[in-house]
């Protein structure tokens, strides 16, 4: 059983780590136990074995008393311990040989001649004269008698004159490399069982001699050290059996398949003669980074990315089969940089500008895996993909967010994209980059400054939206879905910094829709308050909050009153219901003064008086834009109800005295604004629903067309909802809100300065400057801050230094 | 000073009581005064006196048609830069208007109860403005000197003509400047802006290269670079 043939590689080290135990335990304990038995070669000489440890000890022994004898102290010593005894008188003595035992002459010639024919014919592969009993006993015998030293220089030069003639067969010129190597292989596989076999007849010289000496190399070595001196060193058979074994290797890198215990036997013949790192593996690691270098280059030109990192992925795969069929392992730490290197280190800028773009685009999961784990291989490769993914992140959301055109479809979509776009990167990093807390990062950064480029109007839309979601009427989502929906839209919420600008917008829709009674759900919107109030806190929600109760509040003032003029006497069978809203919870809203019907002005009244009544030193003030009816009407075809708002309601009435109105007359009598009033004349005329018929008929209302009430109408629902008509109204309801929020931002701009500098006293403008960007939480340029600085100034409430203006000064 | 006449008496007027006091002067200059009164020492009585040949018998204040036979009677314009360094001595409350106390104090400081010895003092009052701290007095001094009392701010007209008057030999840039308000859209100029005028023009050099974008210049110099730049450019290109 040739050693260099066992199966896993560490069994050789093993193997000497084990003899070098052997070694101490030889030394230290004396022990005669018999060694553990998997380095002796062969089953058969074990036997033998067995018996030769006991033989030696013996045999040492015998040794020891022959020179202590002369003395005799061990024996008195043993005498006086033995007299101690009562009852023993006799005594031992022991003599020695009167002659000394005495070797045959030319013992030593002879017996080495019969070795030296057993080793030729070892050599030569012929069957051996001499029983292998015998000879192991000649050699033990010869090293009991001094003659170790002499044996082991004959049987190197014996195995030396051998291994000498073994090179010319690598000389010839005709081989080719294939050959070659097959029969290096079988040369140093012959080798190895030669050296086996002479060790196991010399085992006592290796045993003895060697381990007594340690400049001297066990048989084993020596067989090593011959081979490697006269075949390997040759510098033509080292070149060819290192090219042969590089070529077999390229050849296989070019996918043909060869003969992989081939290169495993040369390989392990490299390690074992410990020339493996010099003559191997220096040249393998120049051609590999060659080879990669090249391919790397060629293929990031020709390939595609993804193409590409599945290529290289491969070769990586290759590589670790190659490290783990037949290359040695110190090998791979080295080989593996090396691939990554060429492959993927140098191309890391190339390979994320070319492909990751719109890998991402196309969410190509698998593709940004692979690249996700190929780049956590190199240095800095993780940060250069987050890095280029943020990049990639900020420009497609700017596409979202951004509308130069100003084009209303894509500002409706907005929300939606970005929750959309939101989702698909969040699954690319769950998914592809293993929720890598860089690239959440990463991500929440890059959302944070594209969401931002655009000013206001994102979180205007996203107000907007959270509106559209919660409106009743809205049915594509359960209340689960709905609720995962807001935590989405929190998220977004989150990135925004203008979140005064939502809270407006926010409101004005809360407004709505708590008084038109069009909330989807009170459990969603009291939701949606919490997260508001849990991510901003209880001063952002102090006035949704307010809103919230002032309805409940008029819902108790409503029951309150039903009471109370149940014992009045009350004109008319008018329902009335109120809201009493309190001033500066709700949005502002413009007070318009029309012509109430007498009954509604008397009802006002009643309540009015009833409220003051209870709460008094308050103020009433009727918001006449907010209020809606129900108005029952009878056409031709039957009864209707109409639900529609205070101003259609007025329009409408005035059908009960008479048939055709202009629309001067119906200015009049309502006093109407005029906007308002073809608002609502359009609404009714020309809408979807109508109830009065224009002339001339067109589709706007003109302030001399003429209105006369629909007796012929006909819907298929009994409660109609006539809508007014909003667009232009949400425009200028936008433009002022907008504006709100900039006042309101203007006055907390004077608060902060003022607390800045009421505290500091005396501030240098840049450091003011700072103060008031820490502190202020919307987006604010620097010009705006110098405005409102001057403003201070010019009202006395800062002053700048006289000498130095760059100072300023709080005035008291 | 121009303003002061501008806003006091409309142009109608105003040609009205130049001819008025182009007559009344005639008549003083035949008072005829020992030349070496100007070496006496000064005089309260002869101060108040003094005074009243500018105002009517009874009246307390210099308005400003007595204003103007005044400088001429000193000989000096009432645009000169002069004037106002008298004002600022003077420590007058109201462009055109010397009342009897400013007078009163500010001649008797001065040692003066004639045009003699006024006119002596005029130089000294011409270095006062040579001098970088007391012209900084006086240029922030103007500022409210030309305000309306009832104004917190100076109309950008006044502000451009006391601007012109003040550093319009000064400052290299003034044409640029003058320019520039003409096409903005500030109607008034706060006391703020004014005063960082005059530090502006003492610090940043023409070619604004060391004008600082975030210092603490008010709005109005950041838009007067901006603009300077643009036109620079223009021209440039």
């Amino acid at each position: 059983m040739p050693l260099s043939k066992a199966p896993e590689p560490q069994l050789h080290d093993q193997r000497k780590s084990e003899e070098n135990n052997h070694h101490k335990k030889r030394r230290f304990s004396g022990s005669n136990q018999v060694p553990p038995s998997h380095h002796t070669p062969a089953s058969k000489k074990s036997r033998q074995d067995d018996s030769s440890p006991e033989m030696t000890d013996s045999q040492k022994r015998a040794n020891f008393s022959a020179l202590t004898s002369p003395s005799n102290g061990l024996n008195k010593h043993a005498s006086q311990l033995v007299t101690n005894k009562p009852g023993t008188t006799k005594k031992l003595v022991i003599k020695n040989f009167k002659e000394k035992p005495k070797l045959p002459e030319n013992y030593q010639q002879q017996t080495w001649l019969m070795l030296k024919e057993a080793v030729e014919a070892i050599h030569k592969k012929c069957s051996i004269k001499s029983s292998l009993e015998e000879l192991y006993k000649a050699v033990e015998n010869m090293c009991s008698h001094k003659m170790s030293a002499t044996l082991y220089e004959n049987l190197k030069t014996v195995c030396e004159d051998h291994v000498r003639d073994n090179i010319h067969q690598f000389l010839g010129e005709t081989m080719d490399s294939g050959q070659f190597l097959k029969l290096m292989d079988t040369c140093w596989q012959a080798h190895c069982e030669q050296m086996i076999m002479i060790r196991s007849i010399f085992l006592f010289l290796d045993r003895t001699y060697v381990l007594q000496n340690s400049t001297i190399a066990s048989i084993w070595d020596m067989g090593l050290e011959l081979f490697r001196v006269y075949i390997i060193s040759n510098t033509l058979v080292q070149t060819r059996t290192v090219d042969g074994l590089l070529m077999l290797i390229e050849r296989e890198r070019n996918g043909e398949a060869v003969d992989r215990l081939l290169l495993k036997s040369l390989l392990r013949m490299l390690s074992d003669l410990q020339i493996y790192q010099e003559a191997f593996e220096v040249k393998f690691l120049a051609a590999t980074d060659r080879l990669y270098c090249a391919e790397g280059q060629k293929l990031m030109h020709e390939r595609e990315v993804p193409e590409y990192l599945s290529h290289v992925d491969k070769r990586l795969n290759e590589e670790t089969e190659r490290l783990y069929h037949y290359l040695d392992q110190s090998t791979r730490k080295s080989l593996v940089t090396c691939v990554e290197k060429n492959l993927l280190e140098h191309h890391l800028t190339a390979i994320l500008q070319k492909g990751l773009d719109m890998l991402l685009e196309q969410n190509r999961i698998q593709d940004l895996t692979l690249m996700y784990q190929l780049f956590s291989r190199v240095k800095d490769g993780l940060k250069e993909l987050y890095v280029a993914c943020a990049s990639y992140i900020k420009k497609s959301g700017k596409m979202i967010v951004i509308n130069p055109d100003n084009d209303p479809d894509k500002d409706r979509d907005m929300v939606q994209s970005l929750l959309d776009f939101k989702d698909r990167i969040d699954n690319i990093v769950a998914v592809c980059f293993a929720k890598n807390e860089k690239f959440v990062n990463a991500v929440k950064e890059a959302f944070e400054t594209f969401i931002n480029q655009r000013q206001n109007k994102p979180a205007e839309f996203i107000a907007k939206y959270v509106d559209s979601k919660l409106r009743a009427g809205n049915k594509e989502a359960t209340e689960e879905e709905l609720e995962r929906l807001l935590d989405k839209i929190m998220v977004l919420f989150r990135f925004i910094h203008g979140k005064d600008v939502f809270e407006a917008f926010y409101k004005k829709d809360l407004a709505k829709r708590l008084l038109v009674g069009k909330s989807a759900s009170v459990d969603a919107e009291k939701s949606m308050l919490s997260k508001l109030k849990q991510e901003c806190g209880g001063g952002f929600t102090s006035k949704l909050e307010g809103m919230f109760k002032d309805m409940e509040l008029s819902k108790d003032i409503m029951l309150a009153f039903r009471q109370h003029t149940s014992n009045l006497d009350v004109p008319g069978s008018i329902d009335l219901n109120v809201n009493i809203l309190t001033m500066g919870y709700w949005p502002t809203y413009t007070p318009m003064e029309v012509h109430l019907p007498t009954e509604m002005v008397k009802y006002q009244e009643i309540f009015t008086k009833f409220y003051l009544g209870k709460h008094s030193g308050r103020k009433l003030q009727w918001q006449s834009t907010l209020g809606h009816c129900v108005l029952r009407a009878t056409f031709a075809g039957g009864d209707k109800e109409l639900q529609v708002s205070l101003f259609q309601t007025l329009c409408l009435l005035m059908f009960n005295e008479g048939h055709v109105f202009s629309f001067e007359e119906i200015k009049q009598a309502t006093a109407i604004e005029d906007g308002e009033l073809k608002r609502t004349l359009q609404s009714l005329a020309c809408g979807r629903a109508r109830v009065l018929i224009k002339s001339p008929k067109s589709k706007d209302v003109d302030a001399g067309d003429k209105f006369k009430f629909n007796n012929e109408f006909k819907h298929k629902l009994f409660r109609i909802k006539i809508n007014q008509i909003q667009m232009k109204e949400t425009q200028e309801e936008n433009v002022s809100t907008t504006e709100r929020v900039f006042q309101d931002r203007q006055y907390q701009v004077d608060a902060a300065i003022v607390r800045i500098m009421k505290t500091r006293k005396l501030l240098s403008h840049n450091l003011l400057i700072t103060e008031l960007y820490n502190q202020l939480k919307f987006p604010v340029k620097p010009s705006d801050l110098k405005k409102r600085i001057e403003s201070l100034i010019d009202r006395d409430y800062m002053m700048r230094d006289k000498d130095n203006p760059n100072q300023y000064h709080y005035v008291a | 000073m121009p303003p002061r006449r501008r806003r006091r008496s409309p142009s109608g007027e105003d040609s009205k009581t130049k001819r008025a006091r182009v007559g009344q002067s005639t008549k003083q200059h035949k008072i005829q005064r020992p030349l070496a009164e100007y070496s006496l020492p000064f005089n309260g009585k002869k101060c108040i006196s003094w005074f009243h040949e500018y105002t009517g018998p009874d009246e307390d204040t210099i308005a400003p048609e007595g204003m103007e036979k005044f400088c001429e009677d000193i000989g000096v314009e009432p645009e000169n830069i002069v004037m106002l360094s008298l004002a600022w001595k003077l420590d007058a409350k109201n462009m055109g208007f010397f009342t009897l106390a400013e007078w009163l104090k500010g001649m008797s400081d001065l040692q003066c109860d004639n045009v003699e010895k006024l006119q002596q003092k005029l130089d000294y009052l011409r270095g006062l403005l040579e001098d970088h701290v007391v012209f900084k007095t006086i240029y922030r001094y103007a500022f409210d000197f030309a305000r309306d009392k009832d104004q917190r701010s100076i109309d950008i007209e006044t502000a451009k003509a006391m601007l012109g008057l003040l550093l319009g030999k000064k400052w290299p840039m003034f044409g640029m400047f003058n320019q520039f308000l003409e096409q903005s859209k500030y109607k008034v100029m706060n006391k703020d802006q004014w005063c960082n005028v005059l530090e502006f023009s003492r610090t940043i050099k023409p070619d604004l290269s060391n004008y600082d974008e975030d210092g603490a210049w008010p709005v109005l110099l950041d838009e007067f670079v901006e603009w300077t730049r643009e036109q620079q450019q223009q021209s440039m290109g």
